[in-house]
């Protein structure tokens, strides 16, 4: 449905003759219904991805494609409404002065839609985040950050997308919040179909939405294939070493991995010759610094940039460590099957620190 | 159920004067425009022990920060503590002559910030700044000042320290910046750190590597930390007992295994449960919030699954159900 081929961008820097690398050589699709998880840190490109997708800045070189039903096809940028985004800061991409209701209309005017269809368009978009019909009225600051951000997707959904840039929706929200934006993601993609880039730089939120993981560094996809592979079994030091930081609330769960990032992402000025890791690696060897790895096929679907892509595999067996927590979280978190028997504390017992008042 | 951390001390009745710093029936108050006032902390008790790390987890608005900052005598502006005691190594630093108080903060008792770059002052050096701390509450001369601030920078593993000490704020990246402010928070070498939600603006690369070195600071200076956070991930890994916080209330606290093997708050359940793919387990701790319930019911009771009409007329007293384990309910979950 998507088909982003060789992506380059670069941004001049003002008063030199420097630029920035923000995209390097990126390629990847996505189908209808699909999610594709876009992970990386700050400064490593997926934000420029998005709005490229989306149509809000010209890639330097490189083309992005979107195949729609009925077999139209469109190059560079989508047709309107078909493809929209969803911002970070749910407080900052909605206008303070505009009713809740008014925002999520706006779309349909740049759509041409009949003025009479307007209600209940809005009245289904908010129906489809479960927003109460009773906020229509309300302005952004009267709401809560979840709900202001199922007003953000409200907003997009509105002209019935095909596809939507989701960067970084749930980053600003706190757990229980974010859980339940992204619930409402699955929901809307099963009854919809919607496909979904969703970049986001936390791997747990990563793994529970994507079908597929695209691992972003520098500018550049090291690694993507399906997320259960890849983050059983990363094959880019990486995207190894990214999964490592994972720190799931479970005590005894940790994600082993041989590979610990030290120092930070380097500039994207004056990128270096060879592989953008290299300064950063534990598995680097001589041919790494001069010569950028190429794509490698390492299973279906699943490629990698990395010389070494064997030997980092090789380091750990697949991981079954996300299981294990899910099989957990059924045993540790399941609501009881019948209400549990009162508590009377005994006041001898009382700690010092815990007080009746 | 096993206790890996703490295992060692004794489970019977603690010992008081073994708490470095106790918070006892903290509240803090914040005036409201409509001329009446707004309750943030509602009796918060709390005690970190010598050389342990506390975990403090909530959601945005449970009153964290407004803790951090009143734990230092210092509540945000224009809150003021309306009641309860910070007893730190047995006197009640809230009762102390701001004098006093001040020469405690940033000696003693330090904090770390997230935005570390709105911390530092933009116009002074890196070293001078972290420098200042040394030689005002350790009154050391321009040139110790200077070789423990270098030290420092070192012992927070910014690369190329002596060159460092002459960078502006604007010059290091979001990581060294953090760093930079750990080495000011831990020049005086304090007894206790309180750290405020300081990783959160962080990569977790280098998230990762900013709270091994506070581990490691911790445990060569026996310092003991609070650890606020609000990725309850963090501190199942960091913390050696943890704290939940909700509207300004400890619903429970226990040492980390207790709390995430066996959690008995619905609460804690309903925050650990987010982390789940499976939106049945979510949906089972979850209700739409009702109004809000009157000043004699459990905090909880307008969101609880397991409400009873108990739970609206008595406020539950924050008690020990196990060794170590406390939790403000009465119907407390127990497998």
């Amino acid at each position: 449905m998507l088909t982003v081929d060789r992506l380059f961008k670069q941004f001049p820097i003002a008063g030199s003759s420097k630029v920035v690398s923000a995209i390097n050589d990126v390629s990847f699709s996505i189908a209808p219904g699909e999610t594709l998880g876009l992970v990386g840190e700050s400064g490593s490109g997926k934000t420029t991805i998005g709005r490229i997708i989306v149509g809000l800045i010209e890639p330097s070189a490189g083309s992005v494609r979107f195949d729609l039903p009925g077999g139209r096809q469109a190059s560079g940028r989508p047709p309107t409404g078909k493809v929209q985004l969803v911002f970070q800061e749910p407080s900052e991409s909605l206008d303070p002065r505009l009713k809740i209701g008014a925002t999520i209309t706006e779309p349909l005017q740049a759509l041409s839609v009949e003025r009479g269809a307007w209600r209940r368009r809005v009245r289904d978009a908010m129906g489809l985040v479960r927003l109460d019909p009773a906020l229509l009225d309300a302005y952004p600051s009267e709401l809560s950050a979840g709900q202001q951000q199922r007003v953000g997707i409200a907003r997009a959904m509105i002209t019935e997308p095909d596809l939507v840039v989701l960067d970084e929706p749930t980053s600003a929200l706190d757990p229980t919040a974010r859980a339940e934006i992204i619930d409402l993601l699955k929901r809307i993609q099963a009854e919809r179909n919607t496909a979904y880039l969703f970049i986001s730089h936390d791997l747990s939120t990563i793994r529970f939405i994507s079908h597929r993981v695209a691992v972003m560094y520098l500018g550049m996809i090291v690694e993507q294939g399906e997320a259960a592979t890849l983050f059983s079994q990363p094959h880019h030091p990486y995207s190894s070493g990214l999964l490592s930081s994972v720190l799931l609330p479970h005590p005894e769960l940790t994600m082993e991995s041989a590979v610990s990032l030290k120092g930070e992402i380097p500039s994207p000025i004056n990128l270096p010759p060879g592989c953008f890791l290299a300064s950063r690696c534990p598995f680097v060897i001589d041919r790494c610094r001069v010569e950028m790895p190429p794509a490698e096929t390492v299973g279906a679907g699943h490629s990698v940039h990395c010389f070494r892509h064997a030997d980092v595999a090789a380091t750990r067996p697949a991981s079954k460590t996300f299981e294990a927590f899910m099989a957990e979280a059924e045993r540790i978190l399941g609501r009881p099957a019948s209400q549990p028997a009162r508590f009377v504390p005994k006041a001898t017992e009382r700690n010092s620190h815990v007080r009746t008042s | 159920m096993s206790i890996a951390v703490g295992a060692e001390r004794p489970v019977a009745a603690p010992n008081v004067a073994e708490d470095l710093l106790r918070v006892e029936g903290l509240r803090v108050v914040f005036p409201t425009s409509a001329g009446g006032s707004r309750t943030v902390l509602r009796g918060i008790d709390l005690s970190v022990r010598p050389g342990e790390i506390m975990g403090l987890v909530g959601e945005s608005g449970a009153g964290k920060t407004t803790l951090a900052r009143s734990i230092l005598g210092a509540p945000p502006v224009p809150g003021r503590v309306a009641g309860g005691r910070v007893v730190f190594r047995g006197r009640d630093i809230l009762a102390l002559p701001e004098k006093q108080l001040r020469r405690l903060r940033g000696h003693r008792l330090a904090i770390v910030v997230p935005n570390p770059r709105g911390e530092l002052n933009p116009t002074v050096r890196i070293g001078d700044q972290i420098a200042t701390m040394a030689s005002v509450h350790l009154g050391l001369d321009r040139k110790a000042a200077k070789a423990r601030a270098l030290a420092m920078l070192r012992a927070v593993q910014i690369p190329d320290p002596e060159r460092r000490m002459n960078a502006y704020p604007h010059e290091l990246s979001g990581g060294m910046a953090q760093r930079a402010v750990i080495a000011i928070a831990l020049i005086c070498d304090p007894a206790f750190v309180i750290s405020d939600d300081a990783t959160s603006g962080l990569d977790v690369t280098v998230q990762a590597q900013i709270l091994d070195l506070l581990r490691k600071l911790a445990a060569e200076h026996g310092s003991a930390m609070l650890f606020i956070t609000r990725d309850v991930g963090i501190t199942a890994h960091f913390c050696d007992r943890v704290a939940v916080l909700y509207n300004g209330e400890i619903m429970e606290v226990a040492d980390r295994n207790a709390l995430f093997l066996a959690p008995a708050h619905p609460y804690t359940l309903l925050l650990l449960a987010a982390f789940s793919h499976n939106p049945g387990l979510r949906q089972g701790w979850s209700v739409p919030a009702s109004t809000p319930p009157s000043p004699a019911a459990c905090i909880y009771s307008g969101r609880c699954p397991l409400a009873q009409p108990l739970c609206r007329d008595e406020k539950p007293p924050l008690a020990e159900l196990g060794p170590g384990h406390a939790v403000r309910c009465h119907f407390p979950v127990r497998r």
